[in-house]
């Protein structure tokens, strides 16, 4: 179990900053989510982790040990990382088992331990029976999984996970993604994974960061970052949310769509409040809340439903659960139940 | 209707072959054992292998390591570097010896031969490393840098495997090219089997006896070939496995970027500032007045005929490469390799051939026409390779797409497939063209009478040391021939550079 530090890192490619005075803490066997858009320095981060690109400034620090110091940095054979790149990249000239057994220091383990940690890694990534195969003989799922078993193999320190299920289809993806987190967390493997699928960061990690142009924007529990944005971009980040233009009043009031304030009222701030679909309600009933409006339409998801409520001229979405009583068109009383975020613009 | 004109094809391009076979069963058969075992031609053999060897273990060496900087390492003006590497392309042999004989007299043997044809090839090997490396997922570089290997050691396990069936077909053209270099071997007096052909012909017209001896060097050849086969079938097992090629940060470490500047800096001196220095100087000593009409002759024949060899080829290779591209059948898998053995004919053996096939169907024999055939079978090969190259480069999503917006094939072809498709075929052409320019042997032996080509000329002065009167030809043969090879490895076109290197290799 090993914690990162990294402290004010700086990453220029080229004449471009990608990473920009950036600070991130995981703690020991702590899995962290790094979520943002493609471009915003994700993988460079993780690249710059791993030693495989030079930070013009900062520090990376595993435990007590510093690797990276501005230029000085100890370089990537020596890091004790196990990466997991964008569809696994497996050596295509190996066969599973020589693919895991790639990393095995031989100067420390006779042939007949490396056959066991193959063996075991096998087992545990459930690819028992394929070591024989050629990667190209490997759906995306398996080789997934052998590149997991191959960075597992050497008994690493930190994985990184460079979006490794992007590949798959939805439903294997999920399938996967449950395995490998519960796979690492047996381990206590500290792990970070990139990804741009919020739902992803959401249930696989600790810790989620969410990332905007080589800088964090905002970092905390799954349940941190949802419930609690430090703006509207942030909320957008980490799932749905309808952000609407919202008056602070004098007296703490606040004047938006679900609570209109007819009588003349101070105005202390001018900003939008970050409402997530499922903190609204609807009901048949007129009287319900204190507005109402027309159901325009409804996108339903078996499970769950999401109805777009026209009020005023503005568009709605609401997630309503299965099953579905309401039809496009009908009228429907709609009120905003759960915490009120403002954040004023500037 | 393809199939059976690829057959015609291949039919064609056997015609050397089978000639040599038949003429070489007119001798009786002891005395085609005695005339192969003889001591002679034991040695010629021997230093033709040996000559061989040197050159692909040199070349394998060299063209590796330079690959290798210019791919992963962080040189100085980097994409530039390229053209040092392989603008030595557009020299001929032959040319590398007369310059180098002029610039050291005395420069002769067997250890001259081996720097000479080193020199001539070891582009083959850079540009088809080039490719290979290319072609290797850097993140699989980056997951064995993680999992705790070096550099050399991350080179050693996980590129150089990848990149051996690259690797092989660069090798493979620099022992085809050694083995039937003529020019070169014959200027500094190493007797190869090329060599003792042409001397056979030449000296008694004797060529029962100089078709035996061909089909020493052709299955030499084949051996080659069937060697880069071999190596191929046993690749093909660990590829075409679906990545994401990402950019790897390149190396910057200070030692590797100084030996391989410096490696590229030698070669460039070796293979380019000494030549043109000496052209150079030969041509503005010069103190024989110039024939600039014997010269404008020389390369407009020269253009001309080579060109029309390119435009042979290139019609000759439109059904194989159709039918390597849709059909793999055992014809199509057959065809390919009968084509690859014909390719591995020297020029020396298809120029004997056709001179004595030639002079049995009258007008063509002694004809351009028969010289540009000539080039067309020396080189199918290579326009086939780029035929079926860019054929297959054609997404099969999008002809079906045109099909059901209602194309019939004949509109597809020309609206999807060619237009796809004809930047790499015409690259194909170009190499095809630059190839033929610079043959020496089969020009030698199938040039009508008067017809001299610069090629012909430059050989005809340096043959009797008469250097600066082959100067102007040389400096002519050289401009021309790196404008193609340029073209081929333009350094602001990387992308394609993978298959122009493809398609040398």
């Amino acid at each position: 179990m090993t914690s990162v530090e990294i402290k004010n890192l700086d990453v220029e490619l080229g004449t471009r900053k990608v990473l920009d005075n950036l600070s991130f803490n995981i703690g020991a066997g702590q899995i962290a989510a790094l979520l943002g858009p493609s471009g915003c320095g994700k993988t460079t981060l993780l690249r710059a982790i791993a030693g495989l690109i030079q930070p013009s400034a900062g520090t990376i620090r595993f435990d007590k040990q510093l690797v990276s110091l501005s230029s000085l940095v100890l370089p990537a054979h020596k890091r004790k990382i196990g990466y997991v790149p964008q569809e696994g990249a497996l050596f295509p000239h190996l066969n599973v088992a020589e693919n895991i057994a790639f990393g095995v220091d031989r100067t420390l383990l006779t042939k007949e331990q490396i056959k066991q940690v193959v063996k075991q890694m096998l087992s545990l990534t459930n690819l028992t029976g394929l070591e024989n195969r050629m990667p190209n003989q490997l759906s995306g799922g398996q080789q997934t999984r052998v590149a997991l078993a191959r960075a597992l193999a050497v008994k690493p320190a930190i994985i990184l996970l460079d979006e490794p299920f992007s590949a798959l289809d939805a439903q294997l993806r999920g399938e996967l993604r449950a395995d490998v987190i519960k796979l690492l967390r047996n381990q206590n493997t500290t792990a970070i994974l990139v990804t741009h699928d919020r739902e992803e960061a959401l249930v696989s990690a600790d810790l989620v960061a969410l990332m905007r142009q080589g800088k964090i924007i905002q970092q905390g529990t799954p349940e941190q970052v949802y419930t609690a944005p430090l703006s509207a971009t942030t909320a957008i980040s980490t799932g749905d949310a309808l952000v609407l233009t919202a008056k602070k009043l004098t007296d703490g009031r606040t004047d938006y769509i679900f609570n209109p304030i007819k009588e003349a009222a101070q105005i202390a701030e001018v900003g939008e409040v970050v409402i997530r679909p499922e903190e609204i309600k609807i009901s048949p009933d007129l009287s319900f809340g204190k507005v109402s409006g027309k159901i325009t339409k409804i996108d339903y998801y078996g499970h769950d439903a999401m109805i777009v409520v026209k009020v005023n001229d503005q568009l709605l979405q609401v997630r309503i659960p299965g099953p579905l009583d309401y039809t496009v068109g009908q009228e429907v009383g709609i009120d905003h139940q759960g915490p009120l975020r403002f954040f004023a613009t500037t | 209707m393809v199939s059976t004109t690829a057959a015609l094809v291949v039919a064609l391009s056997l015609i050397p072959l089978l000639y040599l076979l038949i003429r070489a069963a007119q001798k009786p058969v002891n005395e085609s054992i005695a005339l192969l075992v003889r001591v002679k031609t034991l040695e010629v053999v021997g230093t033709t292998a040996l000559l061989v060897l040197m050159v692909v273990l040199l070349t394998g060496f060299f063209g590796l390591v330079i690959a290798a900087g210019l791919h992963f390492l962080e040189l100085p003006a980097k994409p530039w570097l390229v053209i040092p590497a392989v603008l030595p392309l557009a020299i001929p042999s032959y040319v590398f010896t007369y310059t180098w004989i002029a610039f050291a007299p005395g420069f002769s043997g067997f250890f001259a031969a081996v720097l000479i044809l080193f020199l001539t090839t070891l582009p083959y090997v850079t540009l088809a490393s080039l490719a290979g490396f290319a072609r290797v997922d850097a993140s699989q570089i980056e997951v064995a840098r993680s999992l705790g290997l070096t550099y050399p050691k991350t080179f050693f396990k996980v590129v150089l495997p990848q990149i051996k069936t690259h690797l092989s077909g660069g090798l493979l053209l620099a022992g085809l090219y050694t083995m039937s270099d003529f020019g070169a071997v014959s200027l500094l007096n190493v007797d190869t089997l090329t060599v003792t052909i042409q001397n056979m012909y030449r000296a008694s017209y004797d060529r029962t006896a100089a078709a035996v001896i061909s089909l020493v060097l052709i299955v030499l050849s084949a051996l080659f070939v069937f060697a880069d086969e071999n190596i191929r079938r046993k690749q093909q097992a660990g590829v075409a496995i679906k990545t994401t090629t990402i950019k790897s940060a390149l190396i910057k470490r200070s030692s590797y970027v100084a030996t391989t500047s410096a490696l590229i800096g030698v070669y460039a001196v070796l293979a380019i500032v000494i030549p043109v220095y000496v052209l150079l100087s030969r041509f503005f000593s010069n103190t024989v007045e110039i024939s600039w009409q014997l010269l404008l002759q020389a390369s407009f024949s020269t253009i001309t005929v080579a060109l029309l060899g390119a435009l042979i080829a290139l019609l000759l290779s439109i059904p194989l490469g159709i039918l390597l591209t849709e059909r793999s059948n055992r014809f199509s898998q057959f065809s390919s390799r009968l084509i690859l053995i014909a390719h591995a004919l020297p020029g020396v053996v298809v120029g004997l051939a056709l001179v004595s096939f030639g002079s049995k169907l009258g007008p063509i024999y002694q004809s351009t026409f028969l010289l540009a055939f000539a080039y067309s079978l020396l080189f199918l090969a290579k326009s086939i390779a780029s035929m079926s190259a860019s054929l297959r480069a054609v997404p099969t999503g999008a002809k079906e797409v045109a099909a059901t917006l209602g194309l019939n094939r004949w509109l597809v072809l020309k609206n999807v497939v060619t237009p796809i498709a004809f930047p790499g075929i015409a690259l194909g052409a170009v190499l095809v063209f630059l190839t033929a320019m610079k043959e020496l042997p089969a020009t030698l032996m199938l040039r009508p009478t008067g017809f001299e080509t610069l090629a012909t000329q430059i050989w005809s002065y340096a043959a009797i040391n008469r250097f600066n009167e082959a100067a102007p030809y040389a400096l002519i043969l050289i401009l021309i021939a790196a404008i193609p090879t340029f073209i081929l490895s333009r350094p602001d076109k990387s992308d394609r550079n993978k298959t122009n290197a493809e398609l040398v290799g």
